[in-house]
């Protein structure tokens, strides 16, 4: 196992790689921020000399070696709007990122699990057409207006849980709940069809015939065998959040990476685009090399090399 | 009274949205102690369901609708689930057809194996490896360590099937339900298999209900045959009675459609037609339609399960009736 661990964190420096040079080379493409550094009434010398004291006048291929050398020294550049090294500034925001997408994970596999297996082992019964509403709903409500709602019912009707910000954890509650939803009616339906399937298995007979309880024909014998697909689909969902959720971040002015880019975007802030974007596939990479290993624990079929 | 299982009038059907189709169809038949029966006849005749009705492991829309599994003094029928799992794997338990799925994927074969002692000889960890240890070299694995710690895709189908009768007979149970166990292995792990479960039970003492569609493997180990079709039971002999002298006409056809390696017979027999649709049987005895010396009471009436003179033996089949009787029944109907 440790074997493949190496080898697959071995992959790991080519990804990055690629990933940095595509992020430079799109910026290159952009054309160069001189322009917006300088007031609008700038001289075509002083143009020319913040181009050369850059760098910019240089060929692609220099600009990208000293891209990559800053990089190794962690300098992202500092940011236009703030005057800080960028990559600080993202990383900054991104314990909030992570706290919100961890709580996002939780709330949608604790509905998720939960009600994919009951639909599955009573099908076609009240409880399954529940789930397959919940999970129709859950996909169709746009986050927006489903934090709205929230906010409306339990923060300004009710006074029961902070509106927006940060600081406790009942301000997790709300925007957790709206990212969770949406991801747990993916997860639903799919422990539902897989635990159908699974159920017909001839081995779940083999363990029915052995006189176990259901419990633990359900969750030892069925349940493991339907989770590979289920922990993809979970992990990638969670791999999409750790970029910050832009619009549930907005709302619930969740001081996260999602805000933070939006407002780069804005202003044109490149360096801390590129650091963010990086940052981001970083933690994806990652998140893809623990669900690889993952697979591999729940599943001794798929073998490490 | 030396009877283990009875089974009276058995009736398990299946209500789909293309209406009901009776799957077991009132089967009557009862296994002495030590005894081996077997279960024979064509695919969907019945013989599966009736011995998952025996352990009420029919799924929905399967249903027990009638009769009764009385087995040590308890309608199996009747019992509670949760009295009845303590039957399940414990007093009576079940070997499959396909050794290559019935064993679960992503748990090791030794915890397979220890659950069932842990659940119902209530044994440690520590006992119930090393007795699951036991068992695994019983059943002819010499290497029931290294086994015992191995995943089962890492096993072949013979290797697969001996852990599946480990498994089974661990909890020393009265009866073994064996549905199909050699079909899909091939000759000689059959041979093998068949052996294995021959002396174990006879170690054993435990009885032995074979569902299978092969002859050969019913002439090896069987004591009592139980002939099926379309539901219902045709007829049950002792083996030896079945192959020498069969009665009913549907038995007489499936010998005659085996093959004799002494004889040479060119084209083998064959039965003519199909088995009828279950959810759209014939009139009167179900077999009519194929049996070559059908008449026409045969047409009109079903004949019923009758013993044969001065034997155990019986036989469903208008021949060996009280011809007057029959036919003043049906004049009658």
């Amino acid at each position: 196992m440790w074997k493949y661990f190496i080898r697959r964190l071995l992959q790991v420096p080519p990804v990055i790689f690629i990933i940095t040079l595509m992020i430079f080379g799109l910026v290159y493409i952009a054309g160069d921020p001189v322009l917006m550094m300088l007031p609008a009434d700038a001289t075509p010398q002083e143009i020319q000399q913040l181009r050369h004291a850059l760098g910019f006048d240089q060929p692609f291929y220099i600009q990208f070696g000293n891209y990559i050398m800053d990089l190794l020294r962690g300098d992202f550049g500092d940011s236009y709007q703030y005057g800080e090294p960028a990559l600080s500034l993202v990383l900054e925001r991104l314990p909030a990122t992570l706290e919100l997408a961890t709580a996002s994970m939780i709330v949608a596999i604790i509905i998720a699990i939960p009600l994919g297996i009951w639909s599955a082992i009573k099908p076609n019964t009240f409880i399954d057409l529940f789930a397959t509403g919940f999970s129709v709903l859950g996909k169709a409500i746009p986050n927006f207006w489903l934090g709205i709602m929230l906010i409306l019912i339990f923060a300004v009707n009710l006074h029961i849980l902070p509106v927006s910000g940060t600081g406790t954890w009942w301000h997790l509650v709300l925007p957790s709940i709206t990212l969770g939803t949406a991801m747990s009616a993916e997860i639903t339906r799919l422990v539902r069809s897989n635990m159908l399937e699974i159920m017909s298995q001839d081995f779940i007979r083999t363990a029915r015939s052995k006189g176990l309880t259901s419990f633990i024909v359900i969750f030892k014998h069925a349940f493991r065998n339907s989770l590979v697909p289920v922990i993809t689909i979970t992990f990638l969902q969670a791999a999409a959040l750790v970029g910050g959720s832009l619009i549930t971040e907005m709302i619930f002015a969740w001081p996260g990476l999602g805000q933070l880019i939006i407002q780069a975007v804005y202003e044109k802030d490149l360096p801390i685009i590129q650091a963010a974007v990086f940052v981001t596939a970083l933690m994806i990479i990652l998140i893809n090399l623990l669900t690889d290993v993952l697979y591999r624990i729940l599943d001794p079929r798929i073998k490490f090399n | 009274m030396n009877k283990l299982l009875e089974v009276n009038q058995l009736k398990t059907y299946f209500f789909t949205d293309n209406g009901t189709i009776p799957s077991v169809d009132g089967v009557s038949f009862s296994i002495d102690k030590g005894q081996t029966t077997a279960i024979v006849g064509e695919s969907g005749c019945g013989k599966s369901v009736t011995s998952y009705s025996i352990m009420r492991l029919v799924d929905s829309p399967g249903k027990i609708v009638n009769g009764e599994v009385q087995f040590e003094g308890k309608d199996l029928t009747k019992v509670t689930e949760k009295e009845m799992r303590t039957v399940r794997g414990n007093e009576i338990s079940m070997i499959f057809q396909e050794p290559l799925t019935s064993l679960n994927p992503v748990i090791k074969i030794g915890n397979q194996l220890d659950e069932i002692l842990i659940l119902h000889q209530k044994m440690s960890r520590i006992k119930a490896k090393k007795q699951s240890i036991a068992m695994l070299q019983k059943v002819g694995i010499p290497r029931g360590e290294q086994i015992y710690r191995s995943y089962p895709h890492e096993l072949s189908g013979g290797m697969r099937q001996r852990v599946m009768i480990a498994m089974a007979l661990s909890c020393n149970p009265k009866l073994l339900i064996a549905d199909e166990p050699t079909t899909a292995l091939d000759v000689t792990i059959q041979a093998q298999i068949l052996k294995l479960m021959k002396k174990l039970t006879e170690d054993y003492q435990t009885s032995i209900l074979l569902i299978t569609h092969d002859l050969g493997v019913v002439a090896e180990i069987a004591d009592r045959v139980i002939v099926m079709y379309s539901g219902q039971v045709v007829e049950e002999a002792d083996v030896f009675t079945l192959f020498a002298n069969p009665k009913h006409p549907y038995t007489r056809g499936l010998l005659a459609s085996t093959l004799q390696l002494d004889e040479y017979k060119g084209n083998l027999d064959t039965i003519q037609g199909n088995v009828p649709s279950p959810s759209n049987k014939p009139t009167g005895c179900y077999f009519h339609p194929r049996c070559p010396v059908a008449k026409d009471i045969c047409r009109k009436e079903m004949p019923q399960l009758k013993n044969l003179e001065q034997t155990n033996n019986r036989v469903r089949c208008w021949l060996f009736e009280d011809e007057k009787e029959g036919l003043l029944h049906a004049e009658n109907a």
